[in-house]
């Protein structure tokens, strides 16, 4: 390793809760190269961003607070420095992405005159200085027109303008070290190789060092040259890239390794498309050229009427019982309106949707009941979809008694019965949803639609929200589900690795229509439509020797992948 | 400039809203008890006088006869002939309205100059000294009635200090603002209250935003995080709710004219009520609820303004 920009040495950062002291960052030392990229990896609650916050000293409460240790940053320790001297730090040698730009960038201020502000602020240029210098940077970061986007607002780009623009913020003061922490995970697949790809290309353009926050192995795997892994504020292990994802030391960087839902290489040859033909059994699920269009916003009072989107646009799907469907695509691609549409939550524009031999465009009152009795959905976010006022017992016996499959004198044994069904300590009834972690929660959001006793479970982005090794588990507990009672799922992600676990068939979505359908196996291997092929190129993989982005592709197809 | 569209069409929608209000004043003035005529003959009402009286002001037409005149006045500009003042109601108003208009804008403009310091005080030290201070005086302001201050107010200026004056309304430009002065604190003081409330919680969220951590996290100073970052993003629940005051406030104007003897709208609306004057108080109803309905659609402009993100 060349000279270390950033030297770390015991680092210990501590909160005071109720005279009581917890050590969130135990002695936690490491150096960062010039030009380096170190990536620290690590559950939610490993202390991964408390370090970074510890770095520019912007700690999320005044209870917490750096108690021990140094950071040396070209002979400066900043832990001894005031908030004066830390603001000429901040943002002139430090540059924060964060993880969430929508949140992060002001959305009432232009996103040149937010570049600017730092280069006026820090350097002291005037205001055409400033924003001569915005543009310049709004062009090094990707924007095709940085004089007229420039005066964009926030809300006017899409996600991953987005994240550049942040990123033109936190390289607006020509900073040695940039701090991205978990810069994509809000973003689709192709848009996330793309600003993987513009964070190298800063690097090496700019001898950036840069510290990497990610839960995603395959990221860490394809950009970074050293790992960092850290678990319950301490780091467990550091070291090479190579030598870390080959030859782990310790027990929980392999249990990391291993629940990573990586991509083999497929070649085999093609499943029998028989299988699926062969059990002469009637779908359960049946769509038929579905259309769901919503009107554009505003009034199209002088241009005839308004205008229309299809969100979802000629989608035709059967789903046999018993059957594991995954739905793949970006964000925009239609996959949750599909979703809705199923439940009756969206009304269709056009097309058929059949459950179990009822139409829903014809018999809908019928028909929503009996989907409503045999249907049930599981959310993205476990948090917001369980009501906080309410016990998980609560909540599920809500369930079974409006379902009314259960005598109510059986209830409680029900509730106690579902509780085991999806892993969670019979105790757990009587707690709510903010005393328990993210994967307790949806495994209490999946107990919920298993109380409905349903045939089929829709389960949209229902791990997105969560950790690897929680995801692995929660991936797991519905691979039991689905053997033991021979339930049918409709599983929508945008992580293509998940759904190729857990899924026999696949369907790929974009732009509201179907344009890949198939057996896992195959699609993956040998994917017919480029869209698809884009999107698999797209996934890091956890193997550094398959480069991400030799992999992907130019503009093979349109419009989201140049976002 | 798309945003802004909504500026040629929404007038259109305040034509059914106007009309629902003019039709809605007209008979609620009529609800109310007492006779027109009778107050005006006072002891020498008879009944064939009454009759002349209810005969010259159309009053004993049918009910439906009378609306149907009040749209024909409007449309040729007039609201008929006030009974007690002799004279059109729309010019009548027209003479009264100086003084009103003036003190509602002094109000507004006043609470907001107090709002605004005081919430970003508070919000700024939230749950220390300066913020518990802030936010008893503006539980204090919203539990004082209007006329309770005002009349605190005199006492303390007017009659022990000798500052302002206690009543009335100026002639010259400095005369009228020093008679505006203790009117428009008294209303400001109340609206002002609400206002820092609302204005508080939402700087005290949007200082631990994501946001304001970003604008840190780039070096930015705490003075230009709050005032460039946080102040602007706290704005529009707070626009939005001065609208909504708007409707108070101008019902805060009549007891203050009242308590101060000032000659505007809200003093002509309680004596017309007094005397009643049915077109007097159908003209100034009529007159404050477009008021209203006006403000709503400045405070929709100033919305889109503040933030791009929002359509209409």
């Amino acid at each position: 390793m060349s000279e270390p920009v950033l030297s770390i040495r015991s680092l210990t950062v501590q909160a005071q809760l109720d005279g009581e002291t917890r050590t969130l960052i135990d002695a936690v030392s490491f150096d960062l190269g010039k030009g380096e990229i170190l990536g620290l990896v690590g559950e939610s609650g490993s202390g991964k961003s408390m370090i970074c916050r510890a770095l520019v000293k912007l700690l999320p409460s005044k209870t917490i607070a750096i108690t021990g240790g140094s950071m040396l940053l070209s002979g400066r320790d900043l832990v001894q420095l005031n908030e004066a001297a830390m603001r000429s730090v901040r943002g002139a040698d430090i540059g924060m992405v964060f993880q969430n730009p929508t949140s992060h960038l002001d959305p009432v201020m232009r996103i040149g005159d937010q570049i600017a502000e730092g280069i006026r602020y820090h350097q002291g240029k005037s205001r055409s200085e400033a924003k001569a210098a915005a543009i310049d940077i709004l062009g090094q970061v990707g924007f095709p027109d940085p004089a007229r986007q420039y005066d964009n607002y926030p809300h006017e780009l899409s996600g991953g303008m987005r994240q550049r623009a942040m990123i033109a913020v936190a390289l607006s003061c020509n900073p040695e070290i940039l701090i991205a922490d978990e810069p994509t995970t809000a973003l689709d697949v192709t848009i996330q190789a793309q600003i993987l790809k513009l964070l190298m290309d800063l690097r090496d353009s700019r001898g950036l060092s840069i510290i990497l926050i990610t839960h995603d192995l395959g990221i860490v795997a394809q950009t970074c040259d050293r790992i960092a892994v850290l678990r319950h504020g301490q780091l467990l292990e550091l070291g090479d890239k190579r030598r870390v994802l080959s030859a782990p030391q310790h027990a929980y960087t392999i249990s990391l390794l291993d629940s990573h839902p990586s991509m083999p290489e497929e070649g085999g040859p093609i499943t029998a498309e028989a299988v699926i033909d062969a059990p002469p059994v009637r779908p359960l699920l049946e769509i038929d050229d579905l259309v769901v269009r919503f009107p554009t916003p505003g009034l199209g009072l002088f241009k005839g009427g308004r205008k229309h989107i299809a969100a979802v646009n000629g989608v035709s799907l059967r789903v046999m019982p018993g059957e594991t469907v995954g739905i793949v695509g970006e964000s925009g691609s239609g996959k949750s309106t599909l979703a809705r549409a199923i439940l009756g939550l969206t009304p269709l524009s056009s097309g058929h949707i059949s459950f179990d031999g009822l139409d829903l465009a014809q018999q809908r009152k019928q028909t929503l009941a009996q989907i409503r009795t045999q249907a049930a959905m599981v959310f993205q976010d476990p948090y917001n979809a369980l009501n906080p006022r309410l016990t998980i017992g609560e909540t599920l016996a809500e369930v079974l008694q409006v379902q009314n499959k259960v005598p109510t004198s059986r209830i409680p044994e029900r509730i106690n019965e579902l509780l085991d069904l999806v892993g969670l300590e019979r105790e757990f009834a009587t707690r709510r949803p903010r005393a328990m972690s993210g994967g307790q929660c949806q495994r209490a959001g999946i107990a919920r639609a298993l109380a409905v006793d349903p045939k089929m479970i829709i389960a949209d982005e229902c791990v997105a929200a969560l950790d690897v090794t929680i995801q692995a588990q929660i991936i797991d507990l519905f691979r039991e589900l689905k053997s033991i009672m021979n339930l049918t799922l409709l599983f929508i992600a945008h992580d293509l690795a998940i759904v190729r676990d857990l899924c026999e068939r696949v369907v790929v979505m974009y732009r509201g229509e179907i344009v890949e359908e198939g057996l896992c196996a195959d699609v993956f291997a040998r994917p017919q439509h480029p869209y698809t092929a884009a999107l698999i190129a797209a996934i890091p993989d956890i193997d550094p020797d398959k480069p991400l982005l030799r992999r992907l592709p130019g503009q093979a197809v349109p419009h989201l992948l140049t976002a | 400039m798309h945003r802004y569209r909504f500026v040629l069409f929404r007038p259109l929608q305040f034509l059914p809203v106007l009309f629902g209000i003019s039709v809605i004043t007209f008979i609620l003035v009529r609800l109310i008890p007492g006779d027109p005529a009778r107050v005006l003959l006072g002891a020498r009402s008879t009944p064939t006088a009454i009759a002349r009286i209810h005969a010259q002001y159309g009053l004993d037409e049918p009910i439906w006869l009378q609306y149907f005149y009040f749209l024909q006045n409007l449309g040729k500009g007039e609201m008929g002939k006030s009974i007690l003042f002799k004279i059109d109601v729309l010019k009548l108003i027209l003479t009264r309205i100086e003084p009103t208009l003036v003190l509602v804008l002094t109000s507004v403009i006043l609470s907001i100059l107090i709002a605004v310091p005081m919430a970003a005080l508070a919000a700024r030290n939230n749950g220390r000294l300066a913020d518990h201070a802030v936010r008893i005086v503006s539980t204090l302001g919203i539990g004082f009635p209007p006329f309770w201050l005002a009349l605190m107010l005199i006492i303390l200026f007017s009659v022990k200090l000798g500052i302002f004056p206690v009543s009335g309304y100026g002639d010259t430009l400095l005369d009228k603002a020093a008679h505006l002065i203790l009117p428009s604190l008294t209303i400001a003081l109340s609206l002002s209250a609400v206002l820092t409330r609302s204005l508080r919680a939402a700087m005290i969220v949007e200082l631990q935003s994501d946001l304001a951590t970003a604008a840190r996290a780039r070096g930015m100073p705490e003075s230009i995080v709050f005032w460039r970052h946080v102040l602007p993003n706290s704005l529009v629940p707070t626009i939005n709710l001065l609208a909504v005051n708007i409707g108070w406030l101008i019902g805060g104007t009549v007891v203050v004219e009242t308590v101060f003897a000032i000659p505007g709208m809200g003093q002509l609306l309680v004596r017309a009520i007094f005397s009643r004057d049915y077109m007097v108080v159908q003209g100034v109803a009529m007159v404050f609820a477009c008021a209203t309905v006006l403000v709503n659609f400045l405070a929709d402009i100033v919305t889109v303004t503040v933030d791009p993100r929002v359509r209409l």
